[in-house]
Formats: C-alpha cells, sequence, structure tokens
C-alpha cells in the first residue's frame, strides 16, 4: 500500500505511529468541509473583506526600465492583511480548524510573518494561539513578537537545535502529537506530511488563480514567466500551481544562497539538496553525508528552512519549473532596487525574487512578460538592513 | 529462529517480563555506550534498543533529544554504530539489539547497504520511528533478505483496523507507545495505554514492549499485568547516569546497573504474579 501525497518521487506521509491517526482525521475532514458551499462561501468572504483580495497586480515600469527586457508585474501580495501571502492560508486552515470543533490552534515560524497571520485569523476566530518560535528567530524578529502578542498569542520560545524555523516544527509537531483531540497544527508551508503540502497549496493558489484573471485582462494572455522566492515554497507554490499546465509559462524560483552557495553559509535546498526524509517529507534536504540536517543562514529569517516543499522537488526533478540561487547581498540590493525605483518596500525574502525576475528579464523582449510573487512588505526588515548597513 | 524470538520464548517460559532499556549512541563519547551496554546487559536486560543520534528528532522528548545532540556534537558519526555492535559481539554479549533510527540515515546510507552492515555487525532489528506501515515495503523487504526484524509501533491512537494490519507485517516484538505525545518520563501509565495493550493482546501472540515515559517498578507492574510482555526504558535511564557522572563514569555506570537490576526485577515478578491472579 502506498502513502497519498505524492509529487512524483516526493512527499507522502513519513511520521512517528503518535501522529498517523491526527493526519488521516485532518485529510479525512479537510476533504469534507473544504468541498462545502458554506465553507467556500465564507471562505470567499473574509478573504475578500478582512484580507483585501484580490490583491493587485501591478506593472512596474521603472524597475522594467532598469532591468531592461521584459515587462515585469508584481503580485503585491504585500498589500494582504498582515502584509504577505501568509494569511491565505491562515484564515483557510483557521477557518477548517473551527469547523474541525479545535479550541487551540498551534504554528511555527520562522521570520515571524505565519506567525502574525495566524494569531490574527486565531483573534478573527476566536481561537487560543501559540506559536513556536526559535530563540535566534525572536531575536531578530522582535517587532513580529510584540504583533504576536498584542493579537493575543503565546509565543513558546524554542531553544532546542540550532532554535530556527526547523527546530520550531519539531516542537510543534511534539505537542500536536499530545494534544490533537483539540489542537490543530497550522503548518504554515507546503512542506510536512501529508495532508499538509496539499492544503496549503490548494489555500495558497488563489494568488496564481487572480494571476491568471489579472494578466488576461492586462495583457489578454498568460505571462511568459512566474517568478516567486522559495524557502519552504508556499507562496511560490500559490503563484506557480495554477500555470503547471500551461507548458510555455516558464516558472522560476529564488532560493536564499546566502554567503555564496560555495561557503556552505545558505539554505538552497532544490539548487545543491540531496533527497531524504525531513518533516515527514521526502523531499531535497541539505544534509550531510551521515544524513544529518545542515544549519542554513540567510539575511531573509523566512527562507532559513534546510528543506523544500516536496512539490518543488518534483518540478524541479521534473524540469517544470528552475531554481536559481540569490545571495544575501544580491537581495539587499534588489531590496534598496526595489524601494528607490518603486516605491515599495519589499520583505527581504521577496527581494531574492525581484533580483531574480531583473536578472532573467534581459533575456526576454519588451512584449513579453514575467510576473513576480512580491510576498511579503519589508517593514519588518527596516530595523535589520538599517543595523546591517551602520545607519542604526 | 531469530535471537529477538528465542529470548523471547525464553522469558516465555521461565515466566519474566523483558527490560528493555534504551541507548543514546555516542552521549558522554562512544566507549561509554559500549560500557553502558556491556553493564545493562549484565544487569540482564533482555533486548538493548540502540538510538542514533539524528539532529530532528520529533518523536522525542527533550532529555532524549539533548542526549542526540550532545553525542552528535562530539562528532558521533553513523559508521560508528555498526563498531559498537561487533565490539559488543566480539566480547561475547549475547543480547539482542535493536537499532532505532529516524528514516532519513538509513536512506542516506542507502537501505541495502544499512542493513547489510547492521546485519553484518551483528545486530537483530530496526526499530525506524518516523516510517509508518504506509511507507515501510522497501525497508522490510531489505531488512527481510539481511534477517533483521523490523520492529512496528502502535500508539494508543491507533484504531483496530490499522492495528491489525500492522501486526500483519511485525516482526519480533510490536513496540506499543503509551502516551500519545513525545519520550520523556511520567509518574503512571494512562488509561489508554492500559487500553491499547488489552486490544493487541486480543489480536497477537506476539510480544509487546511498552515504551516513552516507563521509569519506575511501578509502571512495569502496570504494564506486565494489562498484558504487555515487557517494557522499554530510554530518558529515565539519561537522566540517571547524568545525576551519577559527578561521581564520575564509574559510579554512574554503577548507579544505571542498579536501577537496571531493580527494574528488571520487577519485570520478572510482575508476570508470575499476573498469572496467579488468572
Amino acid at each position: 500500500m502506498r502513502a497519498k501525497g505524492y509529487f512524483g518521487g516526493f512527499g507522502g506521509f513519513y511520521v512517528p505511529e503518535v501522529l498517523v491517526a491526527s493526519l488521516k482525521e485532518l485529510e479525512r475532514d479537510y476533504q469534507q468541509i473544504s468541498q462545502t458551499a458554506e465553507f467556500e462561501a465564507e471562505l470567499q468572504s473574509l478573504l475578500r473583506d478582512y484580507a483585501g483580495r484580490p490583491t493587485p497586480l501591478y506593472y512596474a515600469r521603472s524597475l522594467s526600465d532598469r532591468a531592461g527586457g521584459a515587462r515585469i508585474f508584481l503580485k503585491r501580495e504585500d498589500l494582504a492583511h498582515t502584509g504577505s501571502h501568509k494569511i491565505n492560508n491562515a484564515i483557510g486552515q483557521a477557518l477548517l480548524a473551527k469547523r474541525m470543533g479545535r479550541s487551540r490552534v498551534i504554528c511555527e515560524t520562522g521570520a515571524g510573518q505565519h506567525g502574525v497571520a495566524t494569531a490574527t485569523a486565531c483573534a478573527l476566530l476566536d481561537l487560543e494561539c501559540e506559536v513556536y518560535m526559535g530563540e535566534t528567530d525572536v531575536e531578530r524578529q522582535k517587532l513580529n513578537c510584540y504583533r504576536m502578542n498584542l493579537l493575543g498569542a503565546k509565543i513558546n520560545v524554542v531553544k532546542s537545535g540550532s532554535r530556527t524555523l526547523k527546530d520550531s516544527i519539531n516542537e510543534a509537531m511534539r505537542d500536536y502529537a499530545a494534544t490533537s483531540e483539540d489542537t490543530h497544527y497550522l503548518l504554515g508551508s507546503v512542506v510536512g506530511p501529508h495532508p499538509y503540502p496539499t492544503i496549503v497549496r490548494e489555500f495558497q493558489s488563489v494568488i496564481g488563480t487572480e494571476t491568471k484573471e489579472q494578466m488576461a485582462r492586462e495583457t489578454g494572455g498568460l505571462p511568459d514567466a512566474l517568478v516567486a522566492c522559495v524557502g519552504g515554497g508556499s507562496n511560490s507554490i500559490g503563484l506557480f500551481h495554477p500555470f503547471i499546465d500551461d507548458e510555455h509559462v516558464q516558472m522560476f524560483g529564488a532560493e536564499a544562497a546566502g554567503d555564496g552557495i560555495e561557503t556552505g553559509k545558505h539554505c538552497a535546498s532544490v539548487v545543491v539538496g540531496e533527497e531524504g526524509v525531513l518533516h515527514g517529507s521526502r523531499t531535497l534536504i541539505l544534509q550531510d553525508d551521515d544524513g544529518q540536517v545542515s544549519d542554513t543562514s540567510s539575511v531573509a529569517a523566512g527562507l532559513d528552512y534546510p528543506a523544500v516543499g516536496p512539490e518543488h522537488a518534483h518540478l524541479s526533478a521534473s524540469k517544470r519549473a528552475k531554481y536559481f540561487g540569490v545571495t544575501d547581498q544580491e537581495a539587499v540590493l534588489a531590496f534598496h532596487l526595489l524601494s528607490e525605483a518603486e516605491g515599495i518596500i519589499p520583505a527581504l525574502e521577496s527581494a531574492h525574487a525581484v533580483h531574480l525576475a531583473a536578472k532573467i528579464a534581459r533575456e526576454f523582449s519588451k512584449d513579453q512578460s514575467i510576473v513576480v510573487c512580491l510576498s511579503g512588505r519589508g517593514d519588518k526588515d527596516v530595523a535589520q538592513i538599517a543595523k546591517l548597513e551602520g545607519r542604526l | 529462529m531469530s535471537r529477538i524470538a528465542a529470548t523471547f520464548e525464553r522469558l516465555a517460559e521461565s515466566e519474566e517480563g523483558a527490560y528493555i532499556p534504551y541507548v543514546c549512541c555516542g552521549d558522554r563519547g562512544v566507549e561509554f555506550t559500549g560500557e553502558l551496554m556491556r553493564r545493562l546487559s549484565r544487569a540482564g536486560a533482555d533486548v538493548i534498543e540502540l538510538g542514533l543520534p539524528f539532529s530532528d528528532p520529533l518523536a522525542d522528548g527533550p532529555t532524549i533529544q539533548a542526549a542526540m545532540v550532545r553525542s552528535l556534537s562530539s562528532g558521533f558519526k553513523v559508521a560508528t554504530l555498526f563498531d559498537l555492535i561487533s565490539r559488543a559481539r566480539s566480547d561475547g554479549m549475547d543480547t539482542p539489539i535493536v537499532v532505532m533510527t529516524y528514516y532519513n540515515l538509513i536512506i542516506r546510507m542507502g537501505l541495502d547497504i544499512f542493513c547489510k552492515r547492521l546485519a553484518e555487525a551483528g545486530a537483530d532489528g530496526i526499530l525506524p520511528v518516523d516510517l509508518p506501515m504506509e511507507e515501510s515495503a522497501d525497508l522490510e523487504r531489505i531488512a527481510g533478505a539481511h534477517e533483521l526484524d523490523v520492529i512496528r509501533l502502535v500508539s494508543p491512537t491507533t484504531n483496530d483496523e490499522r492495528m491489525a494490519q500492522i501486526l500483519q507485517s511485525a516482526r519480533g516484538f510490536v513496540y506499543a507507545v503509551a502516551i500519545s505525545g513525545v519520550t520523556g518520563q511520567r509518574d503512571s501509565l494512562p488509561h489508554s495505554a492500559i487500553a491499547m495493550l488489552k486490544r493487541l493482546r486480543d489480536k497477537s501472540d506476539l510480544p509487546i514492549a511498552i515504551g516513552f515515559g516507563i521509569s519506575n517498578q511501578e509502571q512495569v507492574r502496570q504494564a506486565i499485568a494489562a498484558g504487555a510482555s515487557g517494557v522499554v526504558e530510554g530518558s529515565a535511564l539519561i537522566d540517571i547516569y547524568a545525576r551519577g557522572l559527578s561521581e564520575g563514569e564509574d559510579g554512574a555506570l554503577d548507579l544505571v546497573e542498579k536501577h537496571a537490576r531493580e527494574m528488571k526485577d520487577s519485570a520478572r515478578a510482575a508476570v508470575a504474579s499476573r498469572e496467579k491472579r488468572s
């Protein structure tokens, strides 16, 4: 018997037996509940009136001119409520948790964007919320921690392992194994065991679905290429997935190359990772010769993850999408570029995608178009950049 | 007959419960691990569970994770596991050895090479903590070819239908997880664990070892009275030698050995008192 939830040879269900019953229940409830008309209506109404969807698709004329090539459009997820695409999945899963009869929600967070989105959805839907966040991340994302507190969430500081996102996922899974009767684990990316990669993708696909309609209105056709940053890979899968069967639409993922791939201090798991099992999924992982998971590094906390969602591993293996590393330095330059050229301060995560888009734009002609998922706004990163550049 | 099966057969004949200590490889050094195995075997351990340290042990609680971190940061390599086992065998240790590991470490080496080296070193079984039955066909086939038992886990939340399926492919003994959660000490056995043991007993004649949260003799009596064939103890042992280390390594090992003897005595007595009652 083969487990469900495979994307080619990646994905699956590699979990301790104590988690099996809860995950099977989640799979079953998700299939039933998400199909109902009331759920769909409630979700659509919240996405529109509360989260501010559809988010705009903006033609970045000045950025396009500077890049010199294709017309670059920005899918403005930074304008969604809470400042990133994370709200799409948080509202979807929080509604699901409510309908599954759960009173408590737990989640992991790296940069804090998913923690803020989850705390927001829980405040809205009157659910108790606890966020697992690595000690290292708590220090570098103080503002988001305060936001979560304001929203009524409790932060559990994770002091095990590397004290970043991967350890927060370990801790949240441990909590879930003991508490799933009344608790929903609201996983924030397209990682983890089945059914998470599918559930999160479905709630994030609104990004690509809207983009398709907006491009049809704007240009009368499909874009020629899509670009998004890839940590776990939720905003990118959200943008890519509705276009997978449109073979002429090229897809590019920007992974964090940190100090440079050759230094070993990065988190480019598709570019240089190797097959293995982490957090319940068979996927590409940064690991040593023994199979111990590597410590990772990126200026963008939200990309600081040593593996990638299994569907990305499949898109890469099947050559449907291409993945490139973007260094910290390149991302910071793109952070400034977009701020100056367009008056939009991007999240450092999204700045990786902006860099890659500006770079590949030259390979396209002026009548072609590229859509970049601007997954989040950069307010959370301003203090970090100012400090990095000695201005604070 | 496999060494594991022979051990449980002998225990059934002599009406003894099994005591199965867990040892985290490389914690406090590889030499310490080897000595710990020897002392536990001498104290009457019926099976030794050797745990491979992993960077992301999501089924384990803080005590075992901390032990794994210590082991890995002192440079432990998977290859050392095979040396530990073959050394124990060449020193004459005959206690069955089951290797508890996260699946990524097996995948990384390659299923066939991993199983081959384990079998050659003298191990008897593999317990992959994060490999549910849906994903285990490859490992079962390859381990079987090397005459290694793949030990299956069940938990209190495993329903009857699934339990029956798991038992079909179970070899050696069944590992019953006492709590819904991670490893680490608890005071007593939860009701759900007792109920799970009864459900398992109704469905299978395989030996049942119960673990996660086991640390005292009262739990041993409870578990065996409810139908377990033995108990697995892990985090508590790590705490015991951590406390004893202030007296030096020998002092720590003495404490572990003394505790292991008491646990084994309880396991021995518990079956007799169960038989008397029924």
